[in-house]
């Protein structure tokens, strides 16, 4: 893999730097509306040439998926702005460009639904469906306490956002010789392999995906979308390399977002704080079609919204909802911040409520010992985390009235189900593949740095390789912050294997030994558990009489197990907290009624700028893990505990009750 | 329509036809064939494909190509001495200025141009003159101390070239 020489000096290989004899460029000519009726399509390929369903979308995938899915064009209805309608080529990009033109669409508009609200009242956006309800489940147990002092209600709601990578999507997609090859900017290779398949219709033999440097993704990158398909099938029809790069508009049009999700929470709690239940209703913007992550997002909400907490009584009921929006994707940490976001909301408003400090209640419900939620999910002993974080992050160093929002999260990373890899030997070098596919964490540096001391040999010996499923043959992907945690074991198990192997060929293990045979294993290495973690986050930030927030100071404290490359997981958490302010303070995709999209570009989706920095301050806790190299999840915590931190130190610092993300400055002065 | 343009890139003077309409980021990209200026959205917002004509940043999404006819344009290929890392270039690694690096190229022709007009900037300075460079990764701080960092690396190489020809 290229690394950090290769990125100052302009040589990483992205998917838009890719250039093929006879390649064409690919332009998807999209539904203006949020809702319409397609009378007819002229020019382009359009639905009539290539009409199959969404397969495989990677993260959150559960295999129980009921749809509807979406199908690659649009055919007698358009349900979001900006789903492809047809797709027309050219040369260059700027003769492709030109040809959108030469398509014609007769569009009837109809009245979108574009909030949960008229979702709920109105009738179903598809005929197959009963109502806009996707899929409902109910999680723990309906309760009704008698001796509770407190009854707290309240609603919140976070808007959706794009992931908005610098890089957005792309791929090139060439077939040749009865082989459909595709390079792409991704998180898994594999996710994007079974998507192809099912789309086109191919066995398995006949789609080979490969990896390339990726600028960044949160999510974005990690499964199937409707274009990856279109430009496979072009390159099938026209035997020639196919390339769509994502526009910026594009991305924020027709990318899934991440987020869109409304919780109406009451707890139940006593007059020290301790909370003895928790009713919710969360209810997911799941945009136009199922078979996509939404289906899976309110259940993963509901099973986690106690966070690191012993609550004796939850009930929740958690529902997806259609809109005429682009399929809900995840975005860093996908269902982890939006339960957090909720029950951090409803501690500080009970301290409010009783007077007592938000920590203090905080260490009253934490968990003493292993805790089992009513809603089924198993957490460790989380006390004596959240007494070490109170005094790591300083918060009793505070003085009235300068008072700091705080923040306690469990993480659940998606540890399961173990990751795939290779390692082979040969020539005195040693290649290694991955399932899970880099976007900017850096694994060469924990491969490296891992087999290093397995094997005892020169970490310069040791390289990653680009992923492609050829040289691979199972692999899951890079995201839930699982991949240092599980790709990390994967090559430490292969590298045992092959250590024992050489033991029992040679009598003893010695670095000279491996340098100088020829060894290969590969493995898909399960892990079935999730290693939950622990983090805090204390925020504080100024009001000034316009609205606007300026955040002093972000101060973070995560068990991470054991750091494997100390500046990255620094970098992923300064990086992590800044989308967390983001969330917080400035990004949306928004609409009007009509339907028509308001968020035009990168800078109105919010994406904050290097003058909007705080002071950041990284401590972690090492409580090494099960696993060999002892390492926990990461990459999601910052999105986890920024928002509810910082949400809390607005509140401090403005007196208004803060209830959804983006806060607005019209909403503090209003 | 096609026009002729001529400019020095790099130190290389260039002769093109060129589409009159086509952007100065895809004539360094596409025509010149330099494919470390990076496009990143598609409303001059990003700063991915900052690049220097005629000795000051210019997001090169802003520009035609025929506007740029005549001028002296560097990009991230040209700071480089053969294999010899600019100071820019080697406090980004040290300080770990990038994750996914697909801002840096305009993160570095960003400080390139900022620590041509001033010496020793302060943070708030710096984090001005980066305010059109948006990173999705790394939350800037590890740009800023990387361009912290290159001012004090060009100060001492500044320094060892006076010591030399003493
Ligand atoms: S591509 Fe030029 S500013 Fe974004
Ligand atoms: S390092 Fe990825 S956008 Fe800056």
């Amino acid at each position: 893999m290229r690394s950090e020489k290769e990125m100052v000096t302009g040589r990483m290989q992205y998917i838009d730097d890719i250039v093929m004899d006879g390649m064409l460029h690919m332009t998807v000519v999209r539904s203006p509306y949020s809702f319409a009726k397609i009378n007819a399509i002229r020019g382009g390929l359009n639905h009539t040439d290539f009409n199959s369903e969404m397969k495989s979308f990677g993260e959150g995938e559960t295999g129980e998926e009921t749809g509807p899915g979406e199908t690659m064009f649009a055919g007698s209805h358009a349900f979001y702005a900006g789903q492809p309608v047809a797709a027309v080529f050219g040369k260059t990009k700027y003769e492709s460009e030109d040809n959108a033109d030469s398509v014609e669409v007769d569009y009837e508009p109809l009245k979108p639904i574009m909030n949960l609200n008229d979702s709920l009242k109105l009738g179903p956006v598809h005929g197959s469906m009963k109502s806009n309800v996707l899929k409902r489940t109910l999680l723990g147990k309906e309760f009704s306490i008698a001796d509770s002092h407190i009854d707290l209600s309240d609603s919140f709601m976070m808007e959706r956002i794009a992931t908005n990578p610098i890089e957005g999507r792309g791929l090139v997609c060439h077939y040749d010789d009865n082989k459909l090859n595709v390079w792409i900017s991704g998180q898994s290779m594999h996710s994007i392999k079974s998507g192809l398949c099912g789309t086109l219709n191919l066995p398995p033999d006949r789609v080979r995906v490969f990896h390339v440097d990726t600028g960044g993704a949160f999510g974005l990158k990690g499964g199937m979308y409707p274009e990856y398909a279109i430009a496979g099938f072009a390159s099938m029809k026209y035997g020639k390399p196919v390339k769509w790069i994502e526009t910026r508009r594009e991305h924020l049009m027709a990318s899934k977002p991440g987020r869109g999700v409304r919780g109406d929470i009451t707890i139940s709690a006593r007059k020290d704080g301790k909370i003895l239940g928790l009713k919710g209703k969360v209810l997911v913007d799941a945009g136009a079609f199922g078979g996509s992550i939404a289906e899976f997002s309110p259940r993963f909400i509901g099973y986690q919204i106690t966070g690191p907490y012993a609550i004796g009584n939850v009930y929740v009921d958690a529902q997806a909802l259609v809109t005429n929006k682009p399929p809900q994707g995840p975005y860093r940490g996908a269902g982890r911040p939006e339960a957090s976001f909720l029950m951090e909301r409803m501690i500080d408003r009970l301290a409010d409520e009783t007077g007592l400090d938000p920590v203090d209640i905080r260490l009253t419900n934490a968990a003493t010992e292993p805790f089992k939620t009513p809603t089924g999910m198993t957490i460790p002993e989380s006390r004596s985390f959240l007494q070490d974080a109170i005094r790591e992050l300083g918060y009793r160093n505070f003085r009235k009235p300068e008072r700091p929002g705080f923040s306690f999260f469990a993480l659940l990373p998606a540890s399961s189900p173990g990751e795939g890899a290779r390692i082979r030997c040969s020539e005195g070098k040693v290649k290694v593949w991955l399932g899970g596919n880099t976007h900017g964490q850096g694994h060469e540096f924990f491969v490296k740095s891992l087999l290093s001391t397995e094997f005892r040999i020169d970490p310069g010996l040791i390289t990653l390789e680009y992923a492609d499923t050829d040289m691979l043959e199972k692999g899951e992907g890079s995201w839930g912050s699982r991949s240092a945690m599980v790709g990390g074991n994967a090559i430490i198990e292969l590298a045992r294997r092959i250590i024992k192997r050489i033991e029992k060929e040679e009598g003893h293990y010695a670095p000279e030994i491996l340098l100088d045979g020829e060894y290969d294993e590969q493995d898909f290495v399960s892990y079935k558990k999730t290693l939950i973690s622990y983090g805090a986050n204390l925020v504080t930030a100024d009001v000034d009489t316009y609205g606007n927030v300026h955040v002093k100071e972000c101060r973070s404290y995560y068990d991470v197990g054991r750091a494997l490359v100390p500046h990255m997981v620094r970098g992923q958490i300064i990086g992590g907290c800044m989308q967390g302010i983001g969330q917080t303070l400035y990004e949306e995709i928004s609409y009007s009624e009509d339907g028509t999209l308001l968020t035009g570009s990168i800078s109105d989706a919010g994406l904050p700028t290097a003058e909007k920095i705080p002071e950041f301050t990284v401590k972690y806790a090492e409580n090494p893990s099960e696993f060999p190299h002892g390492a926990k999840g990461l990459g999601e915590s910052p999105t986890i505990g920024v928002p509810t931190a910082l949400a809390r130190a607005i509140e401090l610092a403005s007196g208004k009750r803060i209830r959804n993300t983006p806060v607005r400055p019209d909403y503090l002065i209003g | 329509m096609e026009r002729k343009v001529n400019f020095n890139i790099n130190g290389k003077k260039v002769d093109l036809n060129i589409d009159s309409r086509e952007l100065l980021v895809d004539v360094i990209r596409d025509h010149i064939t330099l494919k470390g200026t990076r496009i990143g959205c598609d409303t001059s917002n990003c700063g991915a494909c900052t690049v220097i004509v005629n000795g000051k940043a210019v997001k090169s999404c802003t520009m035609l190509g025929v506007q740029a006819d005549g001028k002296e344009i560097i990009t991230i290929e040209g700071i480089t001495q053969g294999e010899e890392l600019h100071p820019i270039q080697k406090a980004f690694m040290e300080r770990h200025g990038m994750q996914c690096g697909y801002c840096t190229s305009g993160m570095i022709m960003t400080a390139y141009w900022l620590l041509s007009n001033r010496k020793n900037p302060s943070d708030e300075e710096i984090k001005r003159y980066f305010s059109g460079n948006l990173c999705r990764c790394t939350g800037y701080q590890d740009i800023i101390d990387s361009v912290r960092h290159a001012s004090e690396l060009m100060h001492s190489e500044e320094e060892k070239i006076v010591v030399e020809q003493r």
